[in-house]
């Protein structure tokens, strides 16, 4: 075996225009049906937009993260699909946004911003934190060092391209080591602002670390399915196999587990010890009906993966791969789902679990957005990091 | 014939990522390794190894004498009293167990993620686990206070119907840590039966030492004749065991977390303690490692097999948990604060500031700041201050413990019952005589085992690969 054997052979192509078609119509209609989900129901489409957000937020940062993973681990097995991963990490520059009806909203849904928290001693002892200026500056501050991280990364990935100089590699890991701490507390503090304050009286230690988790299989999912439909058409050159395929399904099942585990934790936690400033979190998703989509959610998020990943034939057949990328998008929706709504289910006074227009407008938005954004990403891009040093051990790698 | 080794650098000293970096050094030949490895096996040992032992023996001693004392004369010869009824006896056993864990995580995850540094450092590791665990495992033992009915902690149908208590985590624990050490075992000794092989078909000799070592060998290699089928069968093994200890990995401290956080005392209730916990025994274990592999690759002339580069990679891994145990602390205090609850609120104040914040203190320096030292490449690479390092990190996991365990039980909702802990003597001597037993099992281990794997580390030398002879093969 020679290094020569496993030269990449790579040529840019567009994509189809009919990506671009597809993309654009999804995201326009999503934007339609939200404007109507919005004349009809302000209240669930200001809720909805929380999912929406975090879901694209939590997305594009993990993306990211797996980026700088690379770097940091010194892994090669990603680096010819890496640009896939840095392309679905432009998401956070459109993060801003996404976050301005959450932010234009804040008042109808955040509890701790109501007339009713100036009584509550508890909200009272909560006011240092969660008021709306500090809330402001946390979610600028996080925003403007996600983007400031991911020009960094790109700028120099892609002037490798030309210049193959190794020291940009050597650059982007001494990033790397800086990013993912940063990171880490920044995606909590997201997690803790958008999320786990919709119900201020409750917390929970481990709630950033199971966001995280949620958010990095469905970041993966993306990136397999852009992944698996670009080699499979002959976009990313030739020496992409179903090993590498492999990787990210390996990656996806470890994901998947390491979530469940994090949400065990607490709900078991919080089940045994049974204290009353913990249980109600969870007596809102189980009374009322909701009992049924908790026990969903474990069924869409940990069950079905657990034994559709488990089995290396599944993680190396395209069509399978897709589907089960499809399956868990879903599932990481569903999980943002059940945090946020029943919230709004208590707000608005419904009874039970409900779905309605909003859902799907949002659903039709991120996918529409990510496949738009996507699709501009590859115009003048390569698709394949041709300048990397690692990029011929990665085309070696077999498992 | 000799190859150099390839090169990982460019001509200007800075890294070639293009290369993929050589596990093992000084590019030796196959046979090489085997002598290597199998030296202190089959050499007379030496004076040093009799001193360590003799050290280590004195210390196990003590244990002995201490735990003969407490079978006779109760667990009243301990510090433990009520409020602080969880002491030393539970910290210890944490301890201990958190050690346990890198050994299989660099076995089984490593493995599953294959990461071929691991290779030279896994049988080691792996045997520290099980000794780790054994060494643990007395504490609860004598801890229940009547060490001759261990039976009871087993579920078993009886006509009195008297089953245990399903919903403790201490049974769970029982479950946990026995099916850790079992399936460990099992692990550990089918890497170790092509190596039992090898040192089988080394000894030659006609005197009798000779034919019961011939004769020990041959029975653990179990008629393993180094066929193709063999290896074959091996590998699934080998995979599908890697497979099933991967989730152990997580699931002993995970249960190990639960004994201290399903009730609802303060400090011990929190929902980052699975994780945090699990991230702490890999943090110990990986330091426990480095302390002892630092030693053993000096005395048995082992540096090109267990390079500096490896030890690099587990000092990245410290520096790593050490952060996810910093940011656990970070999250309980975090939380305490937002939740706006004054109990809450207090149990940080009092561990930080209170009575024991001395302990909190050597806590917080051991385990968070003193790895950020590794974010710098001569320190990671500094044999020197990786050693002194991984024993602050043993230090600061201790104390973790002691500090979780102690500080929420002298202090908890009523005042009127708070108390405080005082060691004693016997409980110092469990505490010194621990280390007694883990090293004399290890030095025994050292002695009597190939303390690296012989056939995992041919297959990730520089000659295993396939393009090693110019893409001929």
């Amino acid at each position: 075996m020679s290094t020569a054997s496993h030269t990449m052979v790579y040529e840019k192509k567009a994509l189809p225009a009919k990506v671009a078609t597809t993309g654009w119509a999804l995201l326009i209609l999503g934007l339609l049906l939200g404007v109507a989900a919005f004349m009809m129901d302000a209240l669930r489409m200001q809720f909805v937009s929380i999912i929406l957000f975090t879901f694209l937020a939590g997305i594009g940062i993990t993306a990211l993260f797996m980026v700088s993973i690379e770097y940091l681990a010194g892994a090669v097995w990603s680096t010819p699909i890496r640009r896939v991963f840095e392309m679905m990490s432009s998401i956070v520059l459109f993060l801003p946004l996404f976050a301005l009806p959450v932010v234009l909203s804040m008042g109808n849904v955040f509890e701790w911003m109501s007339p009713k928290a100036a009584t509550d001693q508890v909200l009272i002892n909560k006011a240092p934190y969660l008021n709306q200026p500090f809330f402001l500056v946390r979610l600028a501050v996080i925003l403007g060092i996600w983007i400031l991280f991911y020009v960094l990364f790109t700028k120099n990935s892609r002037k490798q391209d030309e210049t193959r100089d190794q020291s940009l590699t050597a650059r982007n890991i001494k990033l790397s080591a800086i990013f993912i701490p940063v990171m880490g507390l920044s995606i909590t503090a997201l997690s803790i602002d958008f999320l786990m304050s919709l119900e201020p009286h409750w917390f929970s230690t481990i709630f950033g670390v199971n966001f995280f988790m949620g958010s990095l299989v469905a970041a993966l999912s993306f990136i397999t399915i852009a992944v698996i439909l670009l080699n499979e058409n002959g976009y990313l050159g030739k020496g992409i196999v179903r090993d590498h395929y492999y990787s990210l399904g390996f990656a996806m099942f470890a994901g998947c587990v390491f979530w469940t585990y994090t949400a065990f934790s607490q709900g078991m936690l919080i089940w045994y010890a049974n204290m009353p400033e913990e249980t109600p979190w969870y007596l809102h998703r189980w009374e009322d009906g909701w009992n049924v989509i908790t026990i969903s959610l474990l069924v869409v998020h940990f069950i079905v993966p657990l034994f559709a990943l488990i089995q290396r034939k599944n993680k190396t057949n395209p069509a399978r791969m897709i589907f089960m990328s499809c399956w868990l998008i879903f599932a990481h929706m569903f999980d943002l789902y059940w945090i946020v709504m029943p919230v709004h289910s208590h707000v608005a006074k419904i009874h039970g679990p409900s779905i309605g227009l909003a859902e799907l407008a949002a659903a039709l938005i991120a996918i529409g957005f990510i496949v738009v954004l996507f699709q501009q990403q590859t115009k003048n891009k390569n698709l394949v990091p041709v300048g990397d040093p690692k990029l011929q051990r990665g085309l070696a790698f077999r498992l | 014939m000799q190859v150099a080794n390839r090169p990982s650098s460019q001509a200007d000293g800075t890294p070639d990522f293009s290369v993929e970096p050589s596990v093992v050094l000084k590019n030796p030949s196959f046979h090489d390794i085997t002598e290597v490895i199998s030296k202190p096996i089959e050499s007379k040992a030496t004076l040093k190894w009799y001193i360590a032992l003799a050290f280590s023996m004195m210390l196990l001693t003590l244990e002995l004498v201490c735990w003969g004392l407490s079978f006779y004369y109760g667990d009243g010869l301990w510090g433990n009293n009520i409020p602080v009824a969880w002491a030393f006896p539970i910290v210890n056993f944490v301890f201990w167990i958190g050690i346990g864990h890198a050994g299989t995580l660099i076995s089984a995850i490593l493995f599953l993620f294959r990461q071929k540094w691991r290779n030279g450092i896994a049988r080691f590791a792996e045997g520290m686990t099980i000794f780790a665990v054994m060494t643990a495992g007395l504490f609860p033992l004598f801890h229940t206070g009547r060490q001759w009915l261990p039976l009871y902690l087993v579920p078993y149908p009886n006509k009195h119907a008297v089953w245990v208590n399903f919903l403790s985590p201490l049974v769970w624990d029982v479950f946990a840590v026995s099916t850790y050490f079992t399936v460990s075992l099992f692990f550990w000794y089918t890497g170790l039966i092509p190596d039992f092989a090898t040192l089988r078909d080394r000894t030659l000799g006609k005197d009798l030492v000779s034919r019961i070592r011939k004769t020990v060998y041959s029975v653990l290699s179990l008629g393993w004749r180094f066929s193709n089928r063999h290896w074959r069968h091996y590998e699934r093994v080998y995979l599908i065991l890697a497979g099933v200890s991967t989730p152990l990995v997580l699931s002993v401290h995970t249960i190990v977390s639960f004994d201290f956080a399903v009730s609802g005392l303060l400090g011990w209730h929190t929902t980052i303690f699975p994780p945090y916990f699990v991230a702490g025994a890999i943090f110990s274990g990986f330091a426990m490692v480095v302390t002892v592999l630092v030693f053993i690759r000096y005395i048995f002339d082992m540096q090109h097999i267990i390079t500096v580069d490896i030890l690099e990679k587990m000092n990245k891994i410290i520096l790593l948990t050490g952060t996810l145990v910093g940011y656990a602390y970070g999250m309980e205090f975090f939380i305490a604060w937002y939740s706006g609850n004054a109990v809450e609120q207090f149990v940080f104040i009092n561990r930080a500031f209170g009575p024991y914040a001395w302990a909190y203190w050597i806590m917080i320096s051991c385990n968070v700041i003193s790895p950020q030292m590794f974010w710098f490449r001569k320190l990671r690479r500094s044999v020197p201050v990786m050693f002194v390092t991984s024993i602050f990190v043993n230090i600061g996991m201790w104390f973790e413990r002691y500090v979780i365990t102690v500080t929420s039980l002298a202090r908890d909702y009523l005042p009127s019952s708070w108390g405080w802990y005082n060691p004693t003597l016997v409980d110092f001597g469990l505490l010194l005589g621990s280390f007694g037993m883990f090293f004399t099992l290890t030095l025994l281990f050292v002695k009597f085992m190939p303390v690296v794997s012989i056939a995992e580390v041919k297959g990730v030398m520089d000659n295993a690969r396939p393009s090693h002879h110019g893409g001929d093969h």
